[in-house]
């Protein structure tokens, strides 16, 4: 009793721990896109705001990489389905000698590192336009086309072993009977083995959509003029960062959720409605909740989250973070002037023990301008910060402000080159 | 429909490998006949299904239908069409697209189809359930659709492998007669494969026997029964006892066996055997169970006589199988009518068994079918 | 004559068109995409950087210079050997290995509750969960991670916070956000492989294993584990060879002074310009991770046939 207590107690322990890891990063992210600090951070929590979204929309080069992460996405789509399925029909047919060598070939894209196969796809076409002759140039260089083919090289397998799996269940004898009743073998693969693998169709497209969006390790040796979502995702992330890519993010787990959601609860009501029509029962629909909602927790958190995004978008219209933000800076420009304050004491303690002790002062000074202008800082700052003062005070008439590109604002009162620049005057 | 088409095989052979699974079949099909192709699991009868509906190319030999050499024509191009094992029946299509589907194929209108599918379903007794999909039927009404699709092809030859298999027994029997029902409804050629004797007898103008890939024997149900070609005929088709022994005597069309344990026994020569059979030679002996009876008051002159002990009896409903051990623990089986009294033969008792030798075939020994 | 005919019984089977569909795909697949290229890459990988003027001209013969390059570093340096390629090859081996057992670690537990919980409703919402962040972009996951491991990320300010440490630690310097990350990055594929072959195990074995008095490490060593072996190998498989074969993770989360392989791999495409020994290091890196996984499988008795599962 005791140790089956204690066994629970493990077994939800780890599996917070576990969902913790998966998850809890992910949430992180998404919160750093309604803080209002520019660098995606959840603490210190400045103000709620939704100024990255903005930033995320304006964003030329993200916007650019979505288009292009889309063309690749249905050209890898197109190709690695029709050769995943091709593959898997052949595997069901294929001589029972060469089955062994000839699955391990067409698994094998899996297990090579995508470093290898964007390298390879590269050089290997870089030689046939060099065989071919620079007319070709232009097209075999085209990084859409480069990266359309190397991501198909694996993609291809997950999308055949889709197919496996669905073809396992396919009695060839549907299309025995087919070409019995007089159907061609083109016939016979459209009308009965195409509806037969539409889900797994529907599936596989899905998993080589999703798998060529976030590509990344192949793609980064052949996108060419053409940079994907991800390139560029990795580009802003490796040099420089801001909260716009975690609304993105936020963006992009709200999408899966909502798609793993509408997904379960689809599977949900379909199941029911075929158990309900195996026992003969109608499914009747409930006093409260529509039939498609009743003991279908999916469908139900899925309409629950609706409301939530419904309501961020609408809040989104007029929540102004204006005033908070205006005194979140008040905050920091106090803070600043602490700072700056204790500063100058300690400048001024040591000027005085090194005038005391004679040590050059000239040198200091030149290494670090601050330090001798500091007393001039407080009070520029003083009269910039001033321009906010009344709105701080006067917290009726927020709505003027926000029309003044903010995150600028205040994002550089606190670098260190407007103090420098204020310095300067 | 009137005369219909034959099928012919000569001199077929088919191969997988080292594995030859047809080894020189030559059969005639008359023109709508019912002929069954009857045998065990894994003795090539279906392999001779798909060489004649074109699934599969003979390694050796020809297909004729209608007298025409069918190499080189694919199955969508022959006048034949299968009802499979399990039917397949397109589960992604509704009963009267799966009916008519013969016609889509080949680009009929759907109003064209419509009229047509009323028309088979009518036949087949499933008015009005043309929009169920087949998983909504039971499985009698699963066999008629399946029926009901090949003939919508119109085809000269029906091809049925094992159709009635997954049925429960009373629903086959029903089937058997509705499928002889519509064969000569329709008038045309069914070729039909089975390992039920039962299901080949009572349906089939003729019978061929297989065994491992070899034709063994083909005639009318009666000839299969009564006077099989080879002990594997004999023990395949019904239930038979065998006597194992030595040609003493052949006299006309009979001759006399001598039994190793149960003595000297007389039996009609089987008529693929006239000619083949000397003195002395390994012979076998079958007797049917239902062809032995008790030996009356008095002992006929003529009849051959088996002394012998009951172990045991089963009452089967219309008949007792009186399980027996002859001379040297000899296993004979008695089948009795079940006359609506006891049978004389209690457990224990001893009793003699007497059969008419007209009733009883002799043959050159051989294999016999294994249980 | 009796010999099987593979070709015509395919064509047969499938037709005419369909058949000569289905057939150029595959081959096209095979051929060009998958075999060519590698080929392609290796015989690039023994052939000097020369400028294109020179290409075919009379310097262009085989070298194993690229390979020479890894094990000796450039002629004429003071060391005996490239220590300090080599050390970062040996390196993203052995923390790839510690990965991959990591990872095995993590999923074994939650594999076998969720494939043993069979059907219940907790379960389908556990595996919805599972598989929301595997379609999140890695790049977006990574990033997640240096938010949450960066100076001033969420742990060093709980640490902060909480007076346990008075510095925030350097946890990207650490290399610790990296193992966390590439940990992170293909959890699910440790997870899902075996989650499926242990849902495919009957109850009844281990019911009957209790019911014997075996113990609880008694029935997964002797039950358990060989049924899971084949979902255990390739997630093993999987996990290792992306690991050993990831740039995203140690682009974004690696720290400035310790390289990934494959960051050495990127460099020389993409800055140096020497393709020829940037594919020198990626052939090592494909051969040595291949060599590791065959010697893997064998050890541990499994088929090619069980990845993917």
């Amino acid at each position: 009793m005791k140790s089956s207590f204690i066994g629970r107690v493990a077994l939800v322990a780890y599996l917070v721990i576990f969902f913790g890891y998966l998850l809890g990063p992910l949430f992180v992210m998404s919160m750093t896109a309604f803080n209002s600090s520019a660098f995606p951070s959840i603490s210190p929590w400045a103000c709620y705001t939704y100024e990255w979204f903005d930033v995320l929309f304006k964003d030329e080069r993200i916007l650019n990489g979505i288009r292009n992460s889309v063309i690749i996405g249905i050209g890898t789509v197109i190709l690695s389905v029709s050769m995943g399925l091709a593959a898997a029909l052949v595997l069901t047919q294929v001589w029972p000698k060469f089955r062994s060598t000839y699955y391990t070939i067409i698994i094998a894209p899996i297990l090579i590192p995508g470093v290898v196969l964007g390298i390879s796809t590269l050089v290997f076409w870089d030689r046939v336009s060099n065989f071919l002759g620079p007319s070709t140039e232009a097209f075999l260089h085209n990084g859409i086309f480069l990266t359309v083919l190397g991501q198909s090289t694996f993609i291809a397998s997950y999308a055949m072993l889709v197919f496996v799996a669905r073809l396992q269940r396919f009695d060839p004898g549907l299309t025995e009977a087919a070409l019995d009743l007089g159907a061609t073998h083109t016939q016979a693969f459209r009308k009965i083995l195409l509806p037969f693998m539409r889900p797994a169709i529907a599936s596989a497209a899905v998993l080589a959509f999703l798998a060529s969006f976030e590509n990344y390790n192949t793609t980064t040796f052949t996108f060419g003029n053409y940079p994907t979502l991800t390139i560029e995702l990795a580009q802003k992330v490796r040099y420089g960062i801001n909260p716009s890519i975690s609304a993105l993010a936020f963006i992009i787990v709200m999408l899966t959720i909502f798609a793993a959601l509408a997904n379960e609860a689809y599977r949900r009501n379909k199941q029911r409605n075929e158990d309900a029509r195996l026992k003969g029962v109608p499914r009747k629909a409930g006093r409260v909740l529509p039939s498609f909602l009743t003991g279908n927790p999916a469908a139900i958190i899925f309409v629950l989250l609706s409301f939530v995004v419904i309501t961020m978008f609408w809040t989104a219209q007029s929540y102004d973070p204006g005033e908070c933000k205006a005194r979140v800076l008040a905050e920091k420009q106090a803070l600043a002037a602490e700072r700056i304050e204790a500063l100058r004491q300690q400048r001024f303690q040591q000027r005085l023990e090194a005038a005391h002790s004679g040590v050059d002062i000239f040198g200091r000074s030149t290494v670090d301008p601050t330090v001798t202008e500091a007393p001039a800082a407080p009070e520029s700052n003083g009269a910039f910060g001033g321009v906010f003062a009344p709105t701080n005070l006067n917290s009726t008439a927020p709505a003027a402000e926000p029309e003044s590109n903010p995150g600028g604002a205040f994002g550089g009162v606190f670098a260190p080159t407007n103090l420098q620049g204020t310095d300067g005057n | 429909m009137s005369v219909g088409v034959g099928v012919n095989l000569e001199n077929l052979w088919i191969r997988f490998g080292d594995f030859v699974a047809v080894r020189n079949a030559n059969v005639n099909i008359n023109g709508g006949d019912f002929f069954s192709f009857l045998g065990p699991s894994g003795c090539g009868k279906t392999t001779i299904l798909r060489a004649v509906s074109g699934f599969l190319d003979p390694s050796e030999g020809r297909v004729l239908i209608g007298g025409n050499d069918m190499a080189g024509i694919g199955p969508n191009k022959r006048p034949t069409a299968l009802i499979f094992q399990n039917l397949a029946l397109f589960p992604l299509m509704k009963v009267w697209e799966n009916i008519t589907f013969s016609m889509e194929v080949k680009g009929a209108s759907t109003a064209e189809r419509r009229k047509r599918a009323d028309e088979l379903l009518d036949m087949i007794a499933l008015e009005g359930q043309g929009d169920k999909l087949p998983s909504e039927l039971s499985g009698g009404q699963k066999q008629r659709v399946a029926i009901a699709r090949a003939l919508c092809a119109e085809p000269d030859v029906l091809l049925l492998d094992e159709p009635l298999s997954a049925l429960d027994l009373k629903l086959r029997q029903h089937m058997r007669t509705e499928l002889r029902e519509i064969q000569q409804r329709v008038g045309i050629t069914f070729i039909y494969i089975t390992h039920d004797q039962g299901e080949a007898l009572t349906m089939s103008d003729n019978v061929a026997v297989m065994r491992a890939g070899v034709i063994d024997q083909i005639g009318t149900g009666h000839e299969v029964y009564d006077r099989p070609a080879t002990p594997f005929v004999a023990s395949f088709v019904g239930e038979n006892n065998v006597f194992r022994g030595k040609v003493h005597e052949i006299s006309g069309t009979q001759a006399l066996l001598e039994t190793n344990r149960t003595g000297l026994l007389r039996a009609e020569i089987t008529p693929a055997a006239i000619g083949k059979l000397n003195v002395g030679d390994d012979a076998m002996m079958f007797v049917r169970p239902e062809a032995l009876a008790p030996v009356g008051a008095t002992v006929p002159e003529d009849k051959t006589v088996i002394p012998a002990t009951v172990l045991n009896e089963e009452f089967e409903g219309n008949s007792y199988s009186v399980f027996l051990e002859g001379a040297g623990g000899k296993e004979i089986k008695m089948s009795l009518p079940n006359l609506g009294q006891d049978p004389e033969a209690s457990k224990g008792s001893e009793l003699s068994l007497t059969y008419d030798a007209r009733n009883a075939v002799v043959m050159p020994a051989g294999e016999l079918a294994s249980e | 004559m009796s010999k099987p005919r593979p070709f015509s019984q395919f064509f047969r089977n499938n037709g005419k068109v369909m058949g000569s569909i289905m057939l150029f795909l595959v081959l096209f697949w095979i051929v060009v995409l998958i075999l060519l290229p590698q080929l392609s890459m290796l015989d690039f990988s023994f052939r000097h950087n020369l400028p294109p003027s020179e290409v075919g001209g009379p310097k262009d013969v085989y070298t194993l210079d690229n390979y020479k390059f890894l094990l000796f570093g450039a002629e004429g340096s003071d060391s005996r050997f490239n220590t300090v390629d080599l050390q970062v090859f040996v390196r993203t081996i052995i923390a790839a290995i510690a990965v991959t057992i990591l990872d095995l670690i993590l999923c074994y537990p939650l594999a076998y509750y969720l494939g043993q919980s069979k059907g219940k409703g907790i379960t389908r919402l556990l595996v919805v969960m599972l598989i929301i962040p595997y379609w999140i972009n890695e790049i977006l996951r990574a990033f997640a991670l240096r938010i949450i491991f960066g100076d001033a990320g969420l742990i060093n300010d709980v640490l902060l916070l909480l007076n346990l440490i008075q510095e925030p630690i350097d946890f990207i310097r650490a290399d610790v956000a990296l193992y966390a990350g590439l940990g992170y990055a293909y959890i699910l594929l440790m997870l899902f492989p075996m989650y499926n072959v242990i849902e495919s195990l009957d109850r009844n074995q281990i019911e009957a294993a209790r019911d014997m008095g075996a113990s609880w490490i008694r029935i997964h060593r002797r039950i358990v584990i060989p049924h899971a072996k084949p979902g255990i190998a390739s997630g093993m498989t999987m996990v290792f060879m992306l690991s050993a074969g990831a740039l995203a993770a140690p682009q974004i989360l690696g720290g400035p002074s310790s390289l990934w392989f494959t960051q050495l791999v990127y460099q020389w495409f993409n800055d140096s310009l020497n393709w020829q020994q940037g594919a020198a290091y990626a052939i090592v890196l494909l051969v040595s991770s291949i060599v590791i996984v065959l010697t893997f499988m064998k050890i541990f008795k499994v088929n090619m046939g069980d990845i993917g599962k």
